[in-house]
């Protein structure tokens, strides 16, 4: 298993937001964790990222054991996030964003071809690379969160809901490209609130309800459930 | 109304004299943009940097270039000492004001144990050089002071957009979290800009030296001009820094020549409340 997290619980202050949370991703797969607002994904997928610690449990990424890993290496272990609500470096350029993911040697040393990867990606940010982040459209700030994270030379892309705020029309985009990004070699997990988007892409999927994995496994076989229609596709 | 000449020595003097505000503002403009924290002991760190360059020079006969490279290391390592505590503490932007208000406090009493309150003057042969362009004079020392400063802004401000350390700095002032998420280690070059902000206040002592009369109370002079010049300058922006030390020292001299020397306290703070007012496009 590439990323393996077991009965992890985080929290903040005094506050538990994530309960005995399990979940694996294997190289190559898009996993999806799909569940309500509040539900704690956002907390999930912050402290596989690294940026927040987890109470206890176990995160091991490709055999390391990341609970004792310091935040600012995380990604030299090939873990890139695209965090909700893009969190862009708003002040500085479309590229110098870009160029804040490959911030580490290793990937530096990449520069050249992965900004020709993310440009060959999303075109439009060729032409608006000089241009302030904070002054792109909400779709093209995701195309940046996007490329900043593939600049990373990534092993695993975590995707914290790409489709927020996003016109109908892009999020279709979005979600090939995340499927583009799997294709490419990096794993992926995704967290949504977009039930059937993130099911239609995903290998294998999990349900987190206030804090806790209420079920998980193929996603034909989740969208079977009662539970999950009614609550989720209202059916 | 003043004459061409004295309006034109006004503008000169006054865009060298603001060389020093700017160099003073660069310092506290970087750990204030960068790393939110106000540093007051800013003006402090100068004025040890000065008493020694003026020690050194009296006492020891050392030339201030020469002492310059002894002192300006040892202020980048009470940079790092300043910082150390700001870190251990986890101190925040108005916590920071109240702990570096503190220190200059401590700073202006050492200084007074040490050299007393006497003024004291730091003579060379060519701390009133000067020379002529057409009808106007050029104060050597205060050229030479606007260079260091012009140089200092503009590597400074290169460093920062150029340089991967630089961009580092500026993404992780605005979301450190994500820095950090792509490998950014903020807390390294915290201690890093801390250092620099100490050593540039130990450059402009060395200046300060050569040009100022000093006295432990002095310390606090410059301190609500300079702020008005961080502000104007944008925070954490070198160069924006320096144009509006520039702006604020023609500015003083100008109302000087053409009203009175006293209005010129008025000019740094009236001239901020115009431009936060205005807020132009191209600041």
């Amino acid at each position: 298993m590439l990323l393996e997290a077991r009965n992890l619980h985080v929290g903040y202050g005094d506050a538990t937001a994530v309960w005995d949370v399990s979940l694996d991703v294997a190289a190559g797969e898009i996993v999806s964790v799909i569940g309500p607002n509040g539900a704690g994904k956002t907390t999930l997928v912050n402290a596989i990222a690294g940026l927040l610690r987890s109470r206890s449990g176990e995160l091991r990424f490709d055999g390391s054991d990341m609970t004792r890993v310091r935040s600012h290496d995380y990604c030299s272990h090939g873990i890139a996030l695209v965090p909700e609500g893009r969190r862009l470096f708003v002040k500085m350029s479309v590229e110098e964003n870009l160029e804040l993911g490959c911030y580490l040697p290793a990937a530096r040393a990449a520069r050249a071809q992965s900004l020709e990867r993310v440009y060959g990606l999303f075109p439009i940010l060729r032409d608006k690379r000089a241009q302030l982040a904070g002054e792109l459209s909400g779709g093209q700030q995701q195309m940046v969160a996007i490329g900043r994270a593939l600049m990373a030379q990534p092993r695993i892309v975590l995707f914290d809901e790409p489709s927020l705020g996003l016109a109908p029309t892009i999020v279709d985009d979005m979600f090939d490209i995340i499927k583009r990004v799997r294709d490419d070699g990096a794993a992926v997990l995704l967290v949504e609130q977009n039930v059937l988007k993130a099911l239609d892409i995903a290998d294998r999927a999990y349900v987190l309800e206030q804090g806790r994995i209420v079920t998980s496994g193929l996603p034909a076989d989740i969208l079977k459930q009662p539970h999950i229609r009614e609550a989720y596709l209202g059916v | 109304m003043p004459s061409a000449t004295l309006l034109g020595q006004a503008l000169i003097s006054g865009v060298l004299a603001g060389g020093m505000y700017g160099l003073l503002a660069l310092g506290l403009s970087l750990s204030w943009g960068l790393l939110r924290l106000v540093n007051l002991s800013h003006f402090a760190l100068a004025f040890l940097a000065a008493y020694l360059t003026y020690e050194l020079g009296t006492n020891y006969h050392v030339a201030p270039w020469w002492s310059a490279m002894l002192i300006v290391p040892a202020m980048f390592a009470m940079g790092l000492a300043q910082h150390w505590i700001f870190d251990k503490f986890k101190v925040n932007e108005l916590a920071s004001l109240l702990i570096t208000f503190s220190f200059a406090i401590i700073l202006e009493v050492a200084i007074q144990l040490y050299w007393t309150a006497d003024y004291r003057r730091y003579e060379t042969h060519y701390s009133t050089m000067s020379f002529k362009v057409g009808p106007f004079y050029i104060p050597v020392l205060e050229l030479i002071l606007c260079l260091v400063a012009g140089v200092l802004a503009w590597g400074t401000w290169l460093w920062l957009r150029k340089t991967y350390v630089g961009k580092a700095l500026r993404a992780a002032a605005e979301d450190a979290d994500i820095a950090a998420a792509y490998g950014v280690d903020h807390k390294k070059l915290a201690y890093l800009l801390s250092g620099m902000g100490a050593a540039y206040a130990g450059i402009a002592g060395t200046f300060i030296a050569l040009i100022a009369t000093l006295a432990p109370a002095q310390i606090w002079t410059w301190l609500g001009v300079v702020f008005a010049v961080v502000i104007i300058g944008r925070l954490g922006n070198p160069l924006g820094a320096l144009f509006a030390g520039m702006l604020i020292g023609a500015s003083e001299s100008i109302a000087m020549a053409v009203l009175s020397p006293a209005w010129a306290p008025v000019v740094s703070f009236s001239l901020l409340i115009v431009i936060l007012l205005w807020d132009p496009e191209w600041l």
